[in-house]
């Protein structure tokens, strides 16, 4: 009764419908979930190219509007960086599906653990009554929990481009070509609405054109123009080529824990718990980078808070040149801090159908040593790189870029002051090229599925 | 490469639809026709957030958020255990408005106060302060829709804690000897009016004047509007505070509003709340003439509130009213994940305060008009003005 390619295909099928399936066939799938995750150590090795997501909390018609603007599994290869459960209504079927998709493709797909994949927090935030109300009885709860224990805490991205392949998609109407960089430039970050249209698009600090994109960037605070080079601690040569040195990207759910200070100690831990109250494990699925130095409490009550020189002392030392996590909700979708040291990714459009924000993945280019040439990540085919909704602020561009997304006092300067700290040789790795794509919710009663009308609750 | 296998989804549109909001008992049996825009379902929609709040009240009670024994009496619908930050915001949202009013009844305690609480629905806190100050020379009053308060009445009698308060000091009478289909009550400390609120816009001083029996002219009165006004027209609710103040108060007696509502319609999270509320049939009227804590405070001052207009985001509320220690224990009740949900959510109610100390012209102000003032000096507000 093992559950087999074509019943797993049905699975798939049903999950997509936003239908339960059988419990029968929810133990079963659980137990494949287990038998693959078991293998995967903590912080999981993905392969770039690669797609990250952020939270999902249970609202699968926006789970599957995701789908439709990043490509579809296993076209693309996915990494969800947890909190798939609890406050939306369909819970189940999004975590079913994407458990699916793991058992059915587990090179394409990689699902690791956040914070509310935890059995306490499911049975405040409503995964336990969902399972409760959908099947009659806890069980299935139960075998979701379990998976829950063995996901990856982490997840580690390697291969990543340092420049993105520019897409050939056309503007979105209000783009304007000041926030639009050359395509012969080195293209560190793109961002793409819903429809693959590019909102804006932003050549590496180092590159010559930039300082004029700036100054047209009316969001931006005005920044000197010679602090390109200080920003990204990169060699500051603009040789124009597709480089491929880029650093490793971490992943992971919350952010960083003072008993970790490398990911080999991440590696130590004896993830196959519920998420204990405290320790690293805890941290790592709890903590929120804050504009503060060194470490923080975090309010809320598990976790820490991490400031600017925790991320970028950690990323030295680890070979990282990006932390990609999600835990906060950010309304524009996504948000870099510290220099684009790391990057909040939030994949709930209108949260809770109630916060009005928009959401966005990241994709991570595959770096063109291999082949000499970039891939892009689905089909293959130009528009490789599809997209989203319109995205609330568009205004950012150039090398200033790393200062809209990151605190004021740790700009430019704050950059060369840290380098002082680290000495002249602790450079920070060039970060790797970004594509956000950005979207909005779907429409909640129109998916032709089972749609509970949304009731966001509000003080009466 | 967008995903051709994905169905899009919306030419699907129509195959499955309503379900309102089920077992949840809000916009219960609510047409979602044409004629949901009609006034009559918007009445009743209003209506029906009483029982919204009432939920949510008892919901705070059970998890420790507030005390109040009596909050379960009054809630007609089974409890449904409200999410971590909805309980966060209901406790701030009460026990704010609960120190404005104690404050003001410590003030001077020897002399009679009275307060009016428009749209009070089921509201408890006539109750809650008979127990914190047995003595004190209170007149309430509550005023709502028939039905609203019909169905207060009727848990009143229901329960003797309840109806034990309404006569301090006296044997109490058990049940209430009330008419069959009782709406309103009066005594000399509690009064239970039944009446829409618009009909005071017509009023004026002649002897058509709605009659608020007991309602007297000359004690320093809080008007409470929670979530009451909002749901009306801007000028509606003007007009319903001008002729209280003109009609049924003296020029001299000090008298405050304290206002709960909710501001910032033009942001994202603003606009969702609109959107959702209106598939609820209801419509915030005011939150789209008084967006910011600084409108608020000049309707405040137009309205003739004129010795103070005060004004403070719920959020603000959370972190500068509440007592370290209580906020301790307050955040220890339930894990709270949604931090910045919760913040999003309390920026977008407010708190307002103003008050008039009802001195006349060439009148000697006398320490009784500075009620309000004494009452409420370190209630600190929000300084959102230079934004």
């Amino acid at each position: 009764m093992s559950i087999g390619g074509s019943d797993l295909d049905k699975a798939i099928q049903q999950l997509r419908a936003c239908r339960p399936i059988p419990e029968a066939q929810v133990r079963e799938v659980c137990y494949k979930a287990r038998e693959l995750l078991i293998e995967e150590g903590n912080v999981v090795g993905v392969d770039a190219p690669v797609t990250i997501c952020g939270d999902i909390h249970g609202q699968f018609h926006d789970l599957m509007e995701l789908f439709r603007v990043g490509g579809d599994v296993p076209d693309t290869n996915y990494l969800f960086m947890g909190d798939f459960v609890d406050r939306g209504f369909y819970s189940l079927e999004s975590f079913l599906l994407l458990l699916c998709l793991k058992v059915r493709y587990p090179d394409r797909i990689t699902l690791i653990r956040g914070n509310h994949e935890s059995r306490q927090i499911t049975t405040v935030y409503g995964f336990y009554d969902e399972c409760l109300r959908k099947y009659g009885s806890a069980n299935v709860w139960r075998y979701c929990c379990e998976v829950f224990d063995y996901l990856a805490l982490g997840a580690l991205v390697t291969g990543a481009a340092t420049a993105l392949e520019p897409t050939d998609s056309p503007y979105a109407a209000n783009t304007t070509t000041a926030s639009v960089a050359d395509i012969d430039q080195d293209i560190e970050v793109e961002t793409l609405n819903a429809d693959g249209e590019v909102l804006g698009r932003f050549a590496r600090a180092s590159s010559e054109s930039n300082s004029q994109s700036q100054q047209n960037s009316s969001a931006l605070p005005p920044a000197p123009d010679n602090v390109g080079a200080a920003g990204t601690g990169a060699s500051g040569s603009s040789n124009g080529s597709r480089r491929n040195d880029t650093g490793a990207v971490l992943c992971v759910h919350g952010g960083l824990s003072p008993l970790i200070d490398t990911i080999d100690k991440i590696r130590l831990l004896d993830r196959k718990q519920e998420v204990p109250h405290e320790g690293a494990m805890c941290d790592l699925l709890w903590s929120d980078p804050d504009e503060i130095d060194g470490w923080g409490l975090s309010p809320r009550g598990a976790g820490f808070l991490f400031g600017a020189d925790i991320v970028k002392v950690f990323n030295h030392r680890n070979d990282l040149s990006l932390i990609a996590r999600a835990h906060q909700l950010v309304m524009e979708g996504f948000k870099e801090m510290f220099d684009s040291t790391i990057v909040t990714v939030w994949s709930a459009p209108n949260y809770c159908y109630r916060c009005g924000n928009v959401a966005a993945i990241l994709e991570l280019g595959e770096d063109g040593s291999n082949a000499g040439y970039a891939r892009s990540n689905g089909d293959g085919s130009a528009a490789g790189f599809i997209g989203a909704g319109a995205l609330g602020t568009s205004g950012f561009g150039g090398n200033a870029y790393s200062q809209a997304f990151g605190s004021n006092t740790l700009g430019a300067n704050g950059n060369r002051r840290l380098s002082g700290v680290l000495g002249e040789q602790h450079r920070l790795r060039e970060g790797p090229g970004r594509r956000y794509r950005v979207f909005e919710a779907a429409p909640q009663d129109s998916r032709g599925m089972p749609a509970k009308k949304p009731v966001a609750e509000y003080f009466l | 490469m967008s995903a051709p296998n994905i169905p899009n989804l919306k030419t699907l549109l129509g195959t499955r639809r309503g379900g309102s909001g089920r077992g949840r008992g809000r916009g219960r049996g609510l047409p979602e026709s044409p004629q949901a825009s009609s006034e009559a379902v918007r009445d009743e929609a209003v209506r029906g957030t009483d029982q919204d709040a009432a939920g949510s009240r008892v919901s705070c009670v059970q998890l420790g958020y507030l005390h109040d024994p009596y909050a379960s009496c009054f809630a007609t619908q089974q409890s449904t255990r409200r999410l971590p930050l909805l309980n966060r915001g209901t406790y701030v949202r009460t026990s704010a408005i609960d120190s404005l009013v104690r404050k003001f009844i410590e003030t001077s305690p020897e002399q009679p106060k009275q307060i009016v609480s428009l749209g009070a629905g089921t509201d408890t806190r006539y109750f809650r302060l008979r127990d914190y100050y047995p003595d004190a020379k209170l007149i309430y009053h509550e005023i709502d829709f028939p039905t609203n308060t019909a169905s207060k009445l009727n848990s009143i009698n229901r329960h003797a804690p309840l109806h034990a308060k309404l006569i301090p000091n006296a044997p109490p009478t058990n049940p209430l000897s009330l008419p069959p289909g009782a709406t309103s009550y009066y005594s000399p400390t509690y009064n239970l009016h039944a009446l829409d609120l618009r009909n005071l816009t017509c009023a004026t001083f002649s002897s058509s004047a709605t009659n608020l029996p007991n309602l007297d002219p000359n004690v320093p009165t809080i008007l409470l509007s929670e979530m009451c006004l909002c749901y009306l027209e801007p000028t509606t609710a003007s007009l319903i505070i001008g002729t209280l103040l003109s009609t049924y108060f003296s020029p001299a007696t000090p008298v405050a509003l304290i206002m709960y509502e909710p501001i910032l319609p033009n942001d994202p999270f603003g606009r969702t709340m609109i959107s959702n509320l209106a598939s609820r049939n209801i419509r915030l009227p005011t939150l789209t003439t008084y967006l910011t804590l600084e409108h608020q405070r000049l309707r405040l001052d137009s309205e003739g509130f004129v010795d103070g207009c005060r004004a403070a985001d719920v959020n603000f509320i959370w972190k500068k009213w509440v007592p370290e220690e209580e906020k301790e224990r307050v955040a220890a009740l339930e894990m709270l994940d949604e931090l910045e949900e919760l913040e999003l959510l309390l920026k977008h109610y407010c708190v307002t305060w103003g008050w008039r100390n009802g001195s006349g012209e060439g009148t000697q102000e006398s320490a009784a008009n500075k009620v309000f003032k004494r009452a409420w000096e370190d209630m600190v507000e929000q300084d959102d003005r230079q934004t």
